[in-house]
């Protein structure tokens, strides 16, 4: 339970209404960003004072209404119904009021504590604004209140009004009906509850009203009730009759009817379209953008512009970072090491402590600059037209059309590219998205290959390379499928999706959020990768005494271990396996643990020494392999944290390790053998 | 009684019977999109989905989802 010291307010409301907007205003920096309990769905939270009062507002999931058919959409009426809040506050555009009242009869319905905030955009609209906050709140019977969500005293008023209502009776009077028949219905059920149990007025009428409606989580409360099986029988036989006289669903109906309501109240309100001059722009920018042939290729050029920028920008800040930590690491060395402290430790201070920290904040840059963008094409309005653009080709691969974004900044790095997959709405496609990413030939295996293609095909590196690519996309094309076929057969979610008005995005709404990213990446996904850093050094370093990395270490001899399992596919050097075990560290290792091995220093991909050792290790055909194994083999380790803290398991990341094993060793078998049965070598 | 696809840009539509599952059906009531809703079609290519106007806002709709959804022309 809340201590009521503190005031807890929940800020609720459609999507595209300026919600997230207010919150940042109200909350500015101080947030917290979290997970509802058990569930994939974001929480977030932010504390403020306001005239000697701590208030904590909950952001709650944007949505068209609050009947719950799936265990998502239960977040907003469980919050209102155990939390007891003290204030739920309804985000309601003024320039959609039919649509966004629905949301408001429901709440009414509930009983919630409730205060509208009229979001209005622009001066022009002030007037109607309050003509129409003034009749909305007499006929509604709850206080309704004109803000601009962008402007500190607009919310400030809001909060004044909140707290003025904390003290006064919680709910409106308002009393709703449905229609005789339905009214009917609804309190045969009522009365049934009622001589069961003993509740309040208004959560009785919550409970029938939910259950001729068929909502999630009231059917789950009343499946525990020992009258369960003789309720649900009059609640079918109340739906039946109401769907037979009507000739029409039960949602329909209902939908049907509050409409209805909210039709009427409609006619007193002033509707005036004073911001045609959006609407126009709107219109003109659609036309462009959504244009049937060019909206695909303006597309593609806005995306490699993203992909460009992003890792061009991040790339001397990403070096900067490392150089940062390479010559802390020198420095400790220098200074632990004149100080006498064993050599051993400090190669843990500094192989294994600060390279796993430099490991994390060297993707810093990349999440930065890469939410950057994604936070303006999301907060702008295009990536709901990005969705539509799309659709048509990715529906054919079982994905949502916003998948694409993600997938094609998995080329960059699947970590931002994972992260990203935030912006698809159901768990199905997220799930799907995130699975065949890793497939996405990222930046830091690009090394690998031109290393190898090279040293084994100088004469057509880019073709080689180019074939890498194709590959990867090939198998994560066919590994959607089965996933789609076997794994994950919830219903492919309906393409239905809101296309709002462009706006310019708010400076500080697009700061705090990627602030929020690149805070969630250090703080959870970090940890995780700081203790393999960790584990791997241990690996590397242990039985005490042997050179980092060697024939002799731990590493070493896994390494020498299982280098038969990679025989068949060609590289069977206990080497090539070390370095294959170090690249789930950090995929760019790779190369360097070649370096160590083969005892060469002075590493860079046209290093005529490490070319001459490998060309005795490797064929051009088990190069080839090798390089396969590379693209597909096990995601690196910030992959597989970014994936346990997106889908909230571990089941996804040891399954991801699991099946890009098989796959990997799959392909590279079928080249290398069958390569050799071609007669290649 | 044509489905959506029929139709074309700018026609305003009466919805008469929206023919799917329950669940997609109530997400497209929440919307605004029941039977005896009034709409507008902003825009059907001959591929893809489709854009309509329900109340103040821009619906992109599948073409499959589009296909369940008839109406008539008023």
């Amino acid at each position: 339970m809340e201590t009521k010291s503190r005031l807890l307010i929940g800020l609720t409301g459609n999507p595209n209404v300026g919600k997230s907007t207010l919150f940042n205003t109200l909350t500015g920096a101080r947030q917290h960003v979290g997970n509802w309990p058990g569930k994939t769905v974001e929480k977030k939270e932010g504390e403020l004072n306001f005239k000697g009062k701590k208030i904590k507002v909950v952001d709650l999931p944007g949505a068209y209404s609050l009947t719950a058919y799936t265990e998502e959409e239960t977040i907003t009426s469980d919050f209102i119904l155990k939390k007891h809040p003290d204030v739920i506050i309804q985000v309601v555009d003024a320039q959609n009021l039919a649509r966004n009242l629905y949301m408001t009869v429901q709440l009414i319905e509930l009983g919630a504590p409730l205060i509208i905030a009229l979001n209005m955009v622009g001066k022009p609209q002030m007037k109607t604004s309050l003509i129409n906050a003034k009749i909305l709140s007499q006929f509604l019977n709850v206080p309704v209140i004109v803000v601009d969500a962008r402007e500190k005293d607009s919310t400030n008023n809001l909060l004044n009004v909140s707290l003025a209502k904390i003290r006064k009776v919680n709910g409106s009077t308002l009393k709703l009906t449905y229609g005789t028949e339905v009214d009917e219905e609804l309190n045969q059920i009522k009365r049934f509850i009622g001589s069961k149990e003993s509740l309040d007025k208004k959560k009785l009428n919550w409970l029938s009203l939910k259950l001729l409606e068929g909502d999630y989580r009231t059917e789950q409360i009343i499946t525990k009730k020992p009258y369960y099986f003789e309720l649900k029988q009059l609640v079918d036989k109340a739906k039946r009759h109401l769907e037979k006289i009507y000739n029409q669903d039960m949602n329909t109906i209902m939908a049907n009817i509050r409409y209805g309501f909210i039709k009427g109240l409609q006619k007193e309100l002033v509707i005036e379209n004073l911001h045609k001059k959006t609407v126009d722009i709107t219109e003109k920018i659609d036309n462009l953008v959504m244009n049937r042939f060019l909206g695909i290729p303006l597309f593609l050029v806005i995306i490699l512009s993203i992909f460009q920028a992003t890792f061009k920008l991040s790339k001397p800040m990403m070096g900067w970072i490392e150089n940062f930590f390479g010559s802390l690491g020198q420095y400790l060395t220098n200074l632990l090491t004149s100080v006498g402290i064993s050599k051993w430790t400090i190669s843990l201070i500094v192989d294994g402590i600060i390279g796993g920290v430099g490991g994390v904040l060297v993707f810093v840059p990349i999440i930065a600059i890469l939410f950057l963008f994604i936070v303006l094409l999301e907060d702008s309005g295009y990536m709901a037209r990005v969705a539509y653009i799309m659709d048509r080709f990715m529906h054919k691969i079982g994905l949502h059309g916003k998948a694409f974004i993600s997938l094609i900044l998995g080329f960059g790095c699947n970590v931002p590219g994972i992260m990203a997959t935030r912006t698809l709405e159901t768990r199905k496609d997220r799930l799907l998205t995130i699975l065949i990413s890793p497939f996405m030939s990222c930046g830091a295996r690009l090394p690998v290959y031109v290393l190898f293609a090279g040293a084994f095909f100088s004469a057509y590196q880019g073709w080689i390379i180019f074939s890498l690519y194709v590959l990867g996309i090939v198998v994560a094309i066919v590994l959607g499928f089965i996933f789609k076929k076997f794994l994950i057969k919830e219903l492919s979610s309906p393409f239905v999706i809101e296309l709002p008005p462009y706006h310019i995005p708010s400076l500080n709404g697009v700061l705090i959020h990627i602030w929020e990213r690149v805070w969630l990446f250090i703080s959870r996904a970090g940890t995780l990768i700081l203790a393999f850093s960790i584990i791997v050094w241990a690996l590397a370093s242990f039985p005490l005494g042997v050179e980092y990395g060697s024939k002799a270490s731990l590493a070493g001899l896994i390494g020498q271990k299982v280098s038969y399992v990679f025989k068949p596919l060609g590289f069977g050097n206990w080497r090539s396996s070390v370095a294959l075990m170090f690249g789930f560290f950090a995929k760019e290792v790779i190369i360097g643990t070649f370096g160590t091995l083969y005892g060469v220093t002075d590493v860079n991909t046209t290093d005529y020494a490490l070319i001459t050792a490998l060309q005795k290790d490797f064929t051009p055909l088990s190069a080839y392999s090798f390089m396969v194994f590379v693209l597909l083999y096990v995601p690196c380790m910030a992959v597989l944290a970014v994936v346990k803290r997106e889908t909230n398991s571990w089941k996804w990341p040891l399954f991801m390790i699991f099946y890009t094993s098989i796959v990997a060793w799959t392909a590279a078998f079928i080249i290398y053998q069958g390569g050799r049965l071609i007669g290649f070598s | 009684m044509k489905n959506l696809t029929e139709f074309n840009k700018s026609d305003n539509i009466k919805i008469c019977y929206v023919s799917c599952g329950q669940n997609f059906r109530r997400r497209l009531s929440e919307l605004g999109l029941f039977d005896g809703a009034e709409i507008e079609i902003i825009k059907n290519d001959r591929w893809g989905p489709i854009i309509v106007k329900i109340f103040e806002s821009k619906i992109a709709l599948g073409r499959g989802e589009a296909l369940k959804v008839y109406g008539n022309k008023i």
